[in-house]
């Protein structure tokens, strides 16, 4: 914890944080400082100048502070006339040659120029001369798309590109209000980080060519989540919205902030894995390839359950920690071998030292805490004579060739529980649909062995039970969300002497020793 | 009035090369120099009282004592020879007619302030200039003045020619650092100061070269001989540069303190063909415009500048005959520093596009009394809210023309019906 | 200023010649940073060619081991790069203060008149590029003409005259 200190913002006390730029200190006190080009993530730069405060009795006098480091005693001016002078002519100087776009822009709504006019501006432009006109629709690559004229020149996507992602893809060219973002003819972005440009940058003049007028997002509800893209856990906002009689959809993936797991960002392949929440989906069950209705199916499936002699249960290395645990005591119950084998989902080397994992499963860490077999053999000898797979949304399709897994399962009846209509769910006898992560709440644990709970985010019209309903219509004893809790409180030493709702909500390490730990 | 300190050997043929030079006693100081103690030069420095010559007349060795002692970084010199200020043209001379009394100012601030390494900023339109003082560069290198070394001493100095490529702002200490590493111009916040974390992060000095130049003769006679030109706090001689409508404009080495009106007249023939004098700017175009009646009390040093609210600067004197149309001089300089704007911070990027569009619109005829007050309001709203004073270069002059000549700039609206409809 | 952003390609890869090749390689040693090289390699281009066309930037970049955005910014910044081929004898004319002051408008059209180029052009048969330029720090001998890297003190249009029939 850092230390504190005291000083003044308009003449009151405040506690802040030693250590910190003004921007941070004072805010982390709920008091705005407006800026544009600095973010915590890239440093200060200092050439908005809308964070510009009055220091009484300072030299000098007035000060950028996001470059002002908070001190014992300084006495910051934020509601002086000067300072409200200020703030009002560097807006006045950010609108004049800023094109009208507001109706045909992605940004409205959640842009700082809209924000601070409101509360800094509000006054008639006074440009009787024609503005300076630059480049709009430019596509940057990544399908990012570029407008020069909205840019304010703050410069944080070039300094994203160059300190992050180290590519170094985008420059500002020219010099005076010539001045423009641009990338070299011909090298275009090419990271794997680039969309984070587009929540980085404060107007709209970077945009995502996947969200570009698609919706309004004064409409969009914004519910916290983890992407299940890979083993890293970012934490995202899942921001969706069910437009008049349509149904409640994914618009976007935007990061979300936590400085134990992915820090300010996200990939782009996880911040566009929400389509895979909206498409390929399972929605109806089946059974022999003829839709029937869903409890009609949990009653066949336990028929069959029933009449098979020796019967295997597979888990998907993307399910919660909870609905891991009610499959493995339904698998217990049915004296089933459960097994997590899902080598597939491992794409070794594609990994960066960022944030991408060659893991792309969610809970990898999960399987090996609750003591589930993921080995080759043990899946294989689970199935070896068995009459019946349940399946709980592991897509065997990734681990094997479809001649392979054809030949692996000859002869078994396969219940496929799953959320995405996959090759490998056509070839079962019976589908259950289930509910995706973002319709679910639940607990994952990263490849850094931080566990983490995320609540429902989406309620789909059709609003689908998720695999701990499912396995519990099948018979398993953990039918309950207290059950399930204190069955995994056996298994993980940290959340012993913790309530559900004591999580902490940006994660809970588990010691590393925990993982060796596994209790069976 | 005029006197020969800096430009002793301007007019001695070839003193340019290394043993005319040498001759007249270049690099005669170094065995003094290599045998005081670097802060005993830098104390002689500040005695002599050298102010920055380059427009912002900080004193020269206060500047070098800021530098942190010890830190394990090397220390830099950077020297400052961008001289784009419009009405500037002194330094060049130094370049090409005695480069080697530079060089040895060089050796002498390295010494000083623990400095190996000189980067030399020299503008890329000085072609014939920054061929001159490679020239002599490498005379000095061939006879041991500079690399390890330098004069027999054990001491190594040495020196890189860094071209611009045609930035005014680059004169800018900060702009002209981040040109040296690579980046465009443009000027850094401060702090950090250049003292404590300049070239390449490390702590670095910045002068102008006619700073430079004027170190051997410090070093030769001492503080007193410096001191006993110019004025109590404006020491010294400086290479003025008188243009505009005067009938012999040139350069010319004068003490600090001289009447300017009188210098105009006696050292430049004073105002041409026989016309009215309008206004003269003082030091650069940067500084506020004088008018006549103003002119008259100011003498040719800092006090006295600051005391008439304009400034020294680089000693640019530009004489304005009553010919002079203000509106379009002043749409001149906007032009100019709109131009050289670096573009990094909002005001002076947006603002000075937008002075210039404004007064282009006064010019046109389709201007409004709104307009002119526009005008002067800016200059207000962008000054001192700027990462540097490149915006304030522009915004100082301008508002003195617009206070002082006002009524010529309220001609060019005074026809549209607009004005009728001003409120202030 | 106006956009400098269009840049030319020559369609086919460039290279240093021996002798720019041998003085990047002598002044890189002279810098700590290899970065700092990114203005002087500017030069070097210029030098050879006499402009800088998109494959140059890029090979500067490469050269230099830096981002190609980052030439790109220094090879716009600053203006005496030229970013298409030029005339073959290149008239900068000073059109700041002084020079203003004692006639510089007089000299630019007539060349206008006489040549028929206004600042920016480039003649028809490619003799000639004109440029007006900001201060080049000869105000006591203005107006000031630099043609191909030379100075040109005191110019009026009788001596323009002179020197425009001494350039080939």
């Amino acid at each position: 914890m850092a230390d504190k200190i005291k000083l003044f913002v308009n003449g009151v006390e405040v506690e802040v944080e030693s250590g910190k730029n003004l921007i941070d200190a004072i805010g982390a006190v709920g008091i705005e400082i407006p800026h544009l080009c600095y973010h915590p993530a890239l440093g200060a730069d200092g050439n908005c100048r809308m964070c510009l405060v009055g220091i009484e009795d300072g030299r000098p006098p007035l000060v950028p502070a996001c470059k002002t480091p908070a001190q014992e005693g300084l006495k910051v001016l934020l509601d002086a006339e000067h300072i409200k002078k200020i703030q009002h002519d560097v807006m006045e100087f950010e609108l004049i040659n800023h094109p009208i776009d507001c109706p045909v822009c992605d940004q409205a709504g959640e842009c700082k120029l809209q924000d601070y006019y409101m509360s800094y501006d509000q006054v008639d432009s006074r440009m009787t001369v024609p503005q300076v006109t630059k480049g709009k629709k430019m596509d940057f690559g990544a399908g990012v798309v570029h407008d020069q004229e909205r840019c304010v020149v703050c410069g944080r996507c070039v300094r994203f590109c160059r300190q992050i992602t180290k590519t170094g893809e985008l420059g500002i060219i020219n010099r005076t209000d010539d001045a423009r973002v641009n990338i070299f003819p011909g090298r275009p972005l090419n990271n794997r980080y680039a969309l984070n440009v587009v929540d980085l940058c404060p107007v709209g003049a970077m945009t995502s060519k996947d969200f570009r007028f698609k919706q309004r997002v004064w409409f969009l509800k914004k519910a916290p989540g983890i992407c299940h893209g890979c083993a890293k856990g970012c934490n995202i906002t899942i921001e969706h919205n069910r437009e008049k009689y349509k149904d409640d959809v994914i618009y976007r993936f935007r990061p979300r902030k936590n400085d134990q797991v992915n820090g300010y960002f996200i990939c782009d392949a996880g911040r566009l894995s929400y389509k895979a929440e909206n498409e390929g989906r399972l929605t109806e069950a089946r059974l022999s390839n003829k839709a029937i209705p869903v409890d009609e199916i949990l009653t066949a499936a336990s028929k069959e359950i029933e009449r098979a002699e020796k019967t295997a249960v597979i888990v998907s290395p993307n399910c919660s920690l909870e609905q891991m645990i009610a499959v493995k005591a339904l698998a217990e119950k049915l004296g089933a071998s459960l097994s997590g084998f899902s080598d597939g989902y491992i794409k070794s080397g594609d990994g960066d030292d960022f944030l991408i994992q060659d893991d792309k499963a969610a809970n990898r860490t999960g399987l090996t805490l609750l003591g589930i077999d993921s080995s080759k053999q043990g899946f294989e000898a689970a199935v070896q004579g068995a009459k019946l797979l349940i399946n709980f949304d592991n897509d065997l399709g990734l681990s094997y060739e479809e001649g392979a897994l054809k030949k692996l399962l000859q002869g078994i009846k396969i219940i496929a529980i799953t959320s995405h209509d996959t090759d490998c769910v056509k070839m079962a006898e019976m589908a259950i649909p289930v509910a995706s992560y973002s319709e679910y709440a639940g607990s994952v644990i990263n490849c850094d062995n931080i566990l983490q709970t995320f609540g429902k985010a989406v309620t789909k019209n059709n609003d689908l039970a998720d695999i701990c309903a499912i396995a519990a219509g099948l018979g398993s004893p953990l039918a309950s969300p207290e059950e399930r809790f204190s069955a995994l409180q056996e298994c993980i030493g940290a959340l012993k002497d913790l309530e559900p709702d004591q999580i902490p909500a940006k994660g809970l390490k588990l010691n590393d020793s925990e993982a060796a730990n596994v209790t069976v | 009035m005029e006197v020969k300190i800096l430009s002793a050997k301007f007019d001695i043929k070839d003193a340019h090369k290394i043993k005319v030079a040498k001759k007249h006693g270049a690099y005669s100081t170094l065995d003094k120099l290599f045998s005081m103690p670097p802060e005993d030069v830098i104390e002689l420095v500040k005695e002599s009282g050298l102010r920055g010559r380059g427009g912002a007349g900080f004193p020269s060795g206060v500047k070098w004592s800021f530098l942190p002692k010890d830190t394990g970084k090397p220390v830099y010199l950077a020297v400052n020879s961008d001289e784009s200020e419009p009405a500037t043209f002194k330094d060049r001379y130094i370049l090409v007619k005695d480069p080697h009394m530079m060089i040895e100012g060089i050796i002498i601030c390295s010494y000083a302030i623990g400095s190996h390494d000189t980067y030399i900023y020299i503008r890329g339109e000085y072609t014939t200039q920054v061929k001159a003082l490679q020239a002599a560069i490498d005379e000095a290198y061939a006879a041991g003045y500079l690399g390890d070394k330098v004069g027999g001493h054990d001491y190594t100095v040495n020196v890189t020619v860094h071209r611009g490529a045609g930035a005014y702002v680059c004169g800018e200490e900060t702009a002209l650092l981040e040109s040296i590493e690579g980046k465009k111009g443009q000027p850094r916040s401060k702090p950090p100061f250049p003292a404590v974390a300049g070239l390449y992060g490390c702590p670095t000095i910045i002068n102008n070269v006619q700073s430079i130049a004027s170190l051997p003769f410090i070093l030769e006679n001492g503080a007193e001989a410096y001191k006993a030109y110019g004025t109590e706090k404006s020491a010294g001689t400086h290479l003025f540069g008188i243009s505009g409508h005067v009938e012999k404009p040139g350069m010319y080495e004068l003490p600090l303190g001289l009447p300017l009106l009188e210098v105009i007249d006696k050292v430049a023939g004073g105002v041409w063909k026989g016309r009215k004098l309008k206004g003269v700017i003082p030091g650069g175009s940067s500084t506020p415009v004088l008018l006549p009646e103003e002119a008259k009390t100011v003498t040719l040093d800092y006090e006295s500048m600051a005391a008439h609210k304009t400034m020294f600067g680089s000693g640019g004197i530009v004489v304005l005959d009553e010919t002079v149309d203000i509106v379009q001089l002043v749409k001149n300089l906007i032009d100019f520093y709109h131009h050289e704007s670096c573009g990094q911070c909002t005001p002076c990027r947006e603002g000075l596009g937008w002075m210039l569009k404004i007064i282009k619109k006064i010019l046109s005829g389709d201007g409004t009394m709104v307009d002119l007050n526009l005008l002067r309001e800016l200059c207000d709203n962008i000054e001192l809210k700027t990462v540097c004073v490149l915006s304030a270069a522009c915004t100082m002059p301008v508002r003195s023309y617009l206070d002082k000549f006002r009524h010529e700039f309220e001609a060019y609206v005074a026809n549209n019906d607009s004005s009728a409809a001003e409120a202030k | 200023m106006s956009d400098r952003s269009q840049l030319i390609s020559t369609g086919t890869p460039f290279q240093f010649d021996k002798e720019r090749d041998a003085e990047f390689e002598r002044l890189i040693k002279r810098y700590p940073t290899r970065e700092s090289m990114i203005l002087p390699a500017l030069w070097l281009i210029q030098e050879q060619e006499g402009w800088i066309s998109q494959e140059a930037m890029a090979y500067a970049a490469d050269r230099i081991g830096t981002f190609a955005s980052k030439v790109y910014e220094a090879a716009t910044f600053y203006t005496m790069y030229n970013l298409h081929p030029m005339g073959k004898n290149h008239i900068c004319i000073c059109r700041t203060l002084s020079c203003w002051l004692r006639g510089k408008q007089e000299i630019v059209d007539y060349l206008n008149n006489e040549i028929g180029i206004k600042p920016g052009e480039i003649s028809e048969d490619g003799k000639y590029s004109l440029e007006e330029v900001e201060c080049l720090g000869h105000c006591g001998t203005a107006p000031v003409v630099q043609v191909n890297g030379e100075f040109h003190e005191n110019m009026d249009v009788d001596k323009l005259k002179s020197l425009l029939a001494t350039l080939k």
